[in-house]
């Protein structure tokens, strides 16, 4: 904070100077014009024959003069400032919340790990440690998606929507997928505590001595629980949100595509779809018109 | 007080000679990965005789015919017909020409991005109808047998009920009807599907969607275990050559058309229309009670993609009196290609058929 107080009283008295230079510089420069400098500066009036062919220039040097006195304003000096360090503090602002995001997912991490030492974790998929993904999720929500929802202007308009409109339903995909296999790993995750809560406490007569033994039981757990998560709301809910974001990706894939496509001058998907379209009901009309005339001959053949 | 401990020492050793094992058994693996694989699917000879778009008609001949009728084979859309004739030895084709049928199989194809608008009238009213008609003509019978598999023996039932004049026999393999079960973990996710969000981004239903929604049905069998079983018998030439069949048949999933896909979805899956008898086709209502002949209903006790709650209450529902539930017990895939089902239930099949040839 000091050392941007002091950046600040250092840069502004040579913005002034070089603010005055300047306006010195044009009002050299406006002298050397049929007296436009002191109709300029005053505000007078200038002869007509000069009048004519001066009116562009003078009132293109009174603009002028006028922005940079303004400029000269202390406050504005300082709101000029402020305006050129605005950029590096919205990306120090990034930098900060995205850090903050990574920190905060990288304590859920630690917590997840030391949660798995543990044999005696929550049983039940109602307690699903999905906080790292959400933490992911937020930074993404949070920095990155806003950034990609920033309203564009003039001819970038377009093409820059689109191709923002599918990376951002590109990251809610991966998201959405990696909260998806996430849940996947859940049973591998539960079955390999049960299993070793087995082997830390014993308790069988005669524990069998063949890997595969233990490897057929670990199957049988990892199984009941995949049978149980798959049966469970969370996955059925997580699993349609997953197919949601891959088909909203799809389609914004697509659109960028077309837009590519119709600029090279292919026909798109869309157009080729609506031509199918077309195809398959001319298709079936000339079928329908086909039996029909069959039924009609055959009856005819038959009378 | 003393607890039981695992014994450690003796898992270890016996892990250290398994490592031994295994090296030798990857030494003998390489020589069978280096040499001829007769790893074909689908290679019983057959005729193409017909083709409407991108449906083919297969036709088998037997060595010596025993049944009148031609019996015609329906597949589902969302597999390949080759899981009927997989292997020599495990073909539901090559074990039914030998009972003395006349076997026609229909190939769905490749669904392009054209054929999205395909309705589920297009695919029974239409070519399935069609190919029924060619049948019918080619043999001069007025009726064929009907053998569906999977959905696509909900196909035959539904064409049963709505064209009952040109069918003979009806035989349903793993055939779901009654679509509102909570045992099938697929009927259970097809519920809470968005279907038309699903059609619109993609048109067709990607194959590799389907692949991937038949692997999550038991990730550990699927994924890890059935793996790991190729490896600890690799060094088996049969074993590797059946293995990489199974796996061609199941990573060959074709698209499936999206406007089929939605029909499927919203009015068998999520409102379960046919059993109600509420489901139109083509602007006819499909009535079960119209499936008035004899109807052989075969499904397997430890189907977890079509359970067998899905499939029996089909006996119930018709108006044929001649009807019987065959519950087997197996799995969904292994109704097809077990030794069992080749030595036992087509023989039953034939035999079923040679008794109702009228």
């Amino acid at each position: 904070m000091d050392q941007e107080n002091s950046g600040q009283t250092a840069s502004e008295p040579l913005l002034a100077a070089w603010i005055k230079w300047t306006m010195d510089f044009w009002d050299t420069m406006a002298q050397m014009g049929p007296g436009l400098a002191a109709a300029g500066r005053s505000g007078g009036q200038v002869s007509r024959e000069t009048a004519g062919s001066a009116d562009p220039w003078l009132a293109a040097l009174n603009l002028w003069q006028a922005f940079f006195s303004l400029l000269t304003e202390p406050g504005t000096v300082a709101a000029v400032f402020r305006g050129i360090q605005a950029p590096s503090k919205i990306i120090l602002r990034m930098a900060q919340a995205g850090w903050g995001g990574y920190f905060h997912l990288h304590q859920q991490w630690l917590k997840s790990w030391q949660g798995d030492g543990s044999p005696s974790g929550e049983p039940g998929y109602e307690h699903l440690d999905q906080d790292i993904l959400k933490a992911c999720n937020e930074i993404f929500e949070h920095d990155f998606r806003r950034l990609l929802n920033l309203p564009h202007l003039c001819l970038t308009d377009l093409p820059q929507e689109r191709v923002n409109r599918a990376t951002e339903s590109f990251n809610q995909f991966q998201a959405a997928m990696a909260e998806f296999i996430y849940l996947l790993y859940l049973p591998v995750k539960k079955s390999l505590r049960a299993m070793g809560a087995e082997w830390v406490n014993g308790g069988e007569e005669n524990p069998p001595e063949d890997f595969k033994e233990y490897y057929k039981r670990w199957l049988k757990i990892l199984e009941g629980h995949y049978m149980t998560i798959f049966q469970s709301a969370e996955y059925i809910r997580t699993l349609t949100h997953t197919l949601h974001a891959l088909e909203d990706f799809t389609l914004a894939k697509q659109e960028l595509l077309s837009e590519a496509m119709a600029t090279l001058g292919l026909p798109t998907r869309r157009e080729m779809d609506e031509l199918y379209r077309e195809i398959y009901l001319l298709r079936k009309s000339v079928k329908q018109l086909a039996r029909k005339l069959d039924q009609r001959e055959s009856s005819r053949e038959e009378g | 007080m003393d607890r039981p401990k695992i014994p450690v020492d003796l898992i270890l050793a016996k892990l250290a000679a398994d490592a031994e094992a295994a090296k030798h058994r990857l030494e003998r693996a390489r020589d069978i990965f280096h040499g001829p694989l007769a790893t074909n699917i689908g290679t019983t000879p057959y005729e193409l005789v017909y083709q409407e778009d991108r449906v083919r008609l297969k036709y088998y001949r037997p060595a010596a015919a025993r049944l009148k009728t031609p019996l015609l084979l329906v597949h589902g859309l969302c597999n390949r017909e080759t899981l009927l004739d997989l292997q020599p030895g495990r073909s539901v084709v090559q074990t039914l020409l030998k009972a003395g049928a006349e076997v026609y199989l229909i190939e769905w194809g490749n669904p392009s991005r054209r054929d999205q608008f395909l309705t589920l009238d297009d695919h029974l009213n239409g070519y399935l109808d069609d190919i029924v008609d060619f049948i019918r003509r080619r043999h001069g019978v007025p009726k064929v047998n009907l053998m569906g598999v999977c959905l696509g023996g909900t196909f035959a039932v539904i064409y049963a009920a709505l064209h009952p004049g040109k069918i003979r026999n009806l035989i349903t393999t793993a055939a779901p009807t009654h679509f509102n079960t909570p045992q099938g973990l697929l009927h259970l996710w097809l519920q809470k599907i968005d279907v038309d969000r699903l059609v619109n981004a993609f048109g067709n239903l990607p194959g590799s969607l389907v692949n991937a929604a038949f692997l999550l049905l038991n990730p550990p069998r699927l994924l890890l275990d059935k793996y790991l079983g190729f490896l600890e018998h690799m060094d088996n030439k049969d074993f590797v050559e059946n293995f990489i069949r199974m796996e061609k048949w199941i990573f060959d999933s074709p698209d499936v058309p999206g406007e089929t896909v939605r029909q499927v979805i919203k009015d068998l899956y999520q409102e379960n229309l046919l059993v109600q008898g509420k489901l139109r086709l083509g602007g006819r209502r499909v009535d079960l009670r119209r499936v008035t002949m004899p109807l052989l209903n075969i499904y397997g006790q430890y189907d977890h993609l079509v359970p067998p709650e899905a499939c029996e209450v089909l006996a119930e529902m018709v108006g044929s009196r001649d009807t019987e539930n065959v519950c087997l017990d197996m799995g969904h895939v292994g109704i097809y290609v077990s030794s069992r089902f080749q030595k036992e239930t087509i023989p039953k099949i034939a035999a079923w058929l040679l008794a109702r040839e009228g």
